[in-house]
């Protein structure tokens, strides 16, 4: 019999095409529009985390995996949830819609995860709705605050957990324009979270009586400002409000803070994540918005903080933000929703969740917080800080100026943008 | 005009940044042939072993390190500029030393090589120093910044774009006007020829690529207190670095350099002026000239063009 010889570039070619085959596969199925599993006792719940790892919310990501996992770990050391373990399934969602729309995907077909959680990125929160909703699996959006993910971009299946942009420029806005000056100047990171919330700010400041003089808008991946940084001089507006996340964020924050131009003019930075602040304290500057800190005075935050460093000593990050805390908070209400419901059909749960009120002291926040019906979205307390002149310690970061109560900042574009279907449209799913 | 001129200087000196990024990278393509992948990870790993060097606790034994801590900032910081891409070409030998197998054949292998050794040593990055970025300290003199023209300037800009312009004419010198050159230049020509006049062809190879990958720790350095350190990147260096190759021609030392220059001319006014365009703009450059000259503006002429 011949022997057929195999060279090493037909192995190489074959790999190749596998790949190009398995990657294709992933892609186009196998589809279900309804998934019922035996209940069993036993069998446990298992959750699909849609956590960045790299890119621009790399960081961000792996924040927010450590808040969820954090939250898990506490329910299956009381015994689960309804008797049953919970386990979970992660990937890198890359900051990349594509791949996170793979992956949830992925999750959800292969390997059988009815629920799924994490998400920084609104583009990479809105594909991984699509394909949740088209199987009716629950999807808790828990850092993504693009305005749209509660307004146009809302679904039946998705919960978003953290302030948006709205929130953030109804807490902070008009009372720049009226104390600090009218000619403002946009930074808009370009894509769907920048886009929508420099749109609310400039509302508000139109609103209010300002003028927007430009927007500039910066590419994903934009490493170097120093363009954006002369054309700010040139044009000499009274306050510049950015809306620029992840790794953009820390490198403009570097480049500003290297220039001296962290004074004049007056900087409002929609909102900072915690990750994308530690590890350069030197170059926090302006006031920028927040859904919680670690030096809260409030019951409940040293226990929480404590906790959150027992179960991640090895971290690069010594205590929890405000990502890991919604990824924490959004985690830890889903398995109660499950509780509450005595089911894990996502129609139970979402009703659930829909009547979701938590209070202050058990979201160890200022204000009563709920799930509005309409949006989905966490109406919650928002903070206003800077940076913090006297720190009390390395991580005392910011100086928290102000906290308004969730009504005085509700997104009520959001509501009349947001269309639900109804319950019978969302497909079955039970765990 | 006067609102222009700006942004033309800002291009210009991105423009520096860029070429130097390309530099070790055109180097290798054009004297070994080898599409080197791993040149964005080797850039990143010369920014990180700088930072390591730089920061409060350098690799060092106990009483070394406080030597090494005693010294002014300023002498860390040029004894780092020799130090940390002295090691990233260690990494270089050990990549070349894998090559070796793939040269003469199709280009594929390498290209696939040096992808698998970009893919670890990011990984490694991760593995070492985590996903959080780091600053690298800088000496007082080339911080801050200084007023030109009515605007505010970084004072490490200049400097960068300095230090650039002086690596990009020491390679020039190095590859035009020394036997070393002559003989490279001569080994990736005609290495049959080269070999039979006696000359160690294998150690020729791996000097260029460990030179290439020192270029690139070098760009790494001096890059890094723009765009932060973090482990990806590299690929935010190696995708620049290729198509400045490609756009200058492949194997030109002078169109890489024009090409550097003219990537950082378009990024530099599109940011100010079509803001949303600045990282496209070099692609769309890219296009428009690879569209009217394939073989971009200084390649050699193929021998299937007519």
């Amino acid at each position: 019999m011949k022997q057929r010889e195999i060279s090493r570039r037909s192995v190489l070619q074959g790999s190749l095409m596998a790949s190009a085959l398995a990657g294709t596969a992933s892609y186009f199925g196998p589809w279900k529009e309804n998934r019922v599993w035996a209940q069993g006792a036993a069998k446990p719940i298992k959750l699909g985390l849609t956590c960045d790892a790299s890119g621009q919310y790399g960081n961000s990501g792996q924040d927010d995996l450590r808040g969820i996992q954090m939250a898990i770990d506490e329910a299956n050391a009381k015994g689960g949830v309804l008797g049953r373990k919970i386990t979970w399934i992660t990937a890198d969602t890359e900051t990349t819609p594509a791949t996170g729309s793979r992956l949830a995907e992925r999750f959800i077909t292969r390997e059988d995860c009815t629920i799924l959680i994490g998400a920084v990125h609104s583009g990479v929160a809105n594909a991984i709705t699509q394909v949740a909703a088209k199987n009716g699996v629950i999807y808790l959006n828990t850092n993504s605050s693009a305005p749209s993910e509660a307004g146009e971009n809302c679904s039946r299946i998705k919960f978003v957990w953290d302030g948006n942009g709205t929130n953030f420029s109804k807490a902070s806005v008009a009372n720049a324009v009226n104390s600090i000056g009218k000619n403002w100047m946009l930074l808009t990171n370009d894509y769907v979270w920048g886009h929508t919330t420099s749109a609310a700010t400039k509302a508000q400041v139109e609103g209010a009586g300002g003028k927007i003089v430009d927007n500039l808008l910066v590419p994903q991946n934009t490493r170097d400002f120093t363009a954006y940084l002369l054309k700010i001089q040139q044009a000499k507006p009274d306050v510049v409000a950015t809306a620029v996340g992840g790794d953009d964020i820390k490198a403009l924050r570097e480049q500003v803070a290297q220039l001296k131009l962290d004074g004049k003019p007056a900087w409002i930075n929609n909102q900072q994540d915690w990750p994308d602040v530690w590890g350069s304290p030197d170059s926090l500057f302006g006031v920028f918005g927040t859904t919680w800190y670690h030096k809260l005075a409030l019951p409940g935050v040293a226990d929480f903080v404590k906790k959150w460093q027992a179960t991640n000593k090895e971290g690069s990050i010594p205590v929890p933000g405000n990502v890991s805390y919604n990824g924490y908070m959004a985690t830890r209400e889903l398995l109660r929703a499950i509780e509450r419901a005595g089911s894990t059909n996502n129609v139970k749960i979402i009703k659930e969740l829909e009547n979701l009120k938590v209070s202050a002291t058990d979201r160890m926040q200022h204000f009563d917080a709920y799930m509005d019906p309409v949006t989905h979205q966490m109406q919650q307390t928002i903070y206003l800080a800077r940076r913090n002149p006297k720190p009390a310690d390395k991580t005392d970061l910011y100086e928290i100026i102000s906290w308004t109560e969730p009504k005085a900042v509700a997104d009520t574009d959001a509501q009349a943008k947001c269309k639900l279907v109804p319950y019978e449209q969302v497909p079955t799913v039970d765990s | 005009m006067f609102d222009l001129l700006p942004h033309i200087l800002n291009g210009l000196t991105l423009g520096l940044l860029f070429a130097l990024i390309a530099l070790g990278f055109m180097l290798i393509v054009g004297l070994m042939e080898q599409i080197n992948l791993a040149h964005g990870s080797l850039f990143a790993l010369g920014a990180y072993f700088a930072m390591q060097l730089m920061g409060p606790r350098p690799p060092f034994p106990a009483d070394l390190a406080q030597s090494w801590l005693a010294l002014p900032l300023g002498w860390r910081y040029a004894a780092t500029l020799i130090l940390a891409p002295a090691a990233v070409g260690l990494v270089g030998i050990a990549i070349e030393f894998c090559m070796r197998r793939t040269y003469g054949k199709d280009p594929l292998y390498g290209l696939l090589l040096t992808f698998g050794a970009a893919m670890v040593i990011e990984e490694m990055i991760r593995l070492t120093w985590g996903t959080r970025d780091y600053v690298l300290q800088v000496p007082q003199a080339v911080n801050g910044g200084f007023i030109f023209g009515d605007l505010i300037w970084s004072t490490y800009r200049f400097y960068a774009a300095g230090i650039a312009a002086a690596v990009i004419g020491l390679v020039w010198l190095l590859i035009e006007k020394t036997s070393f050159g002559a003989t490279v230049k001569a080994g990736a020509h005609d290495s049959e020829i080269v070999r039979a006049l006696g000359i160690n062809l294998t150690r020729l190879r791996l000097l260029v690529f460990v030179f290439g990958t020192m270029l690139a720790a070098i760009a790494g350095i001096i890059v890094a207190p723009i765009w932060g350190i973090r482990p990806h990147m590299g690929v935010d260096a190696v995708i620049p670095a290729f198509l400045v190759i490609v756009l200058g021609g492949v194997g030109s030392f002078w169109g890489a350099v024009v090409a550097g220059l003219l990537v950082g001319l378009a990024v530099g006014l599109s940011g100010a002026y079509a803001s949303e365009w600045s990282l496209l703009s070099m692609y769309v450059l890219l296009v428009a000239v690879v569209t009217f000259r394939a073989r971009g503006l200084w390649g050699k002429k193929s021998v299937l063009e007519a």
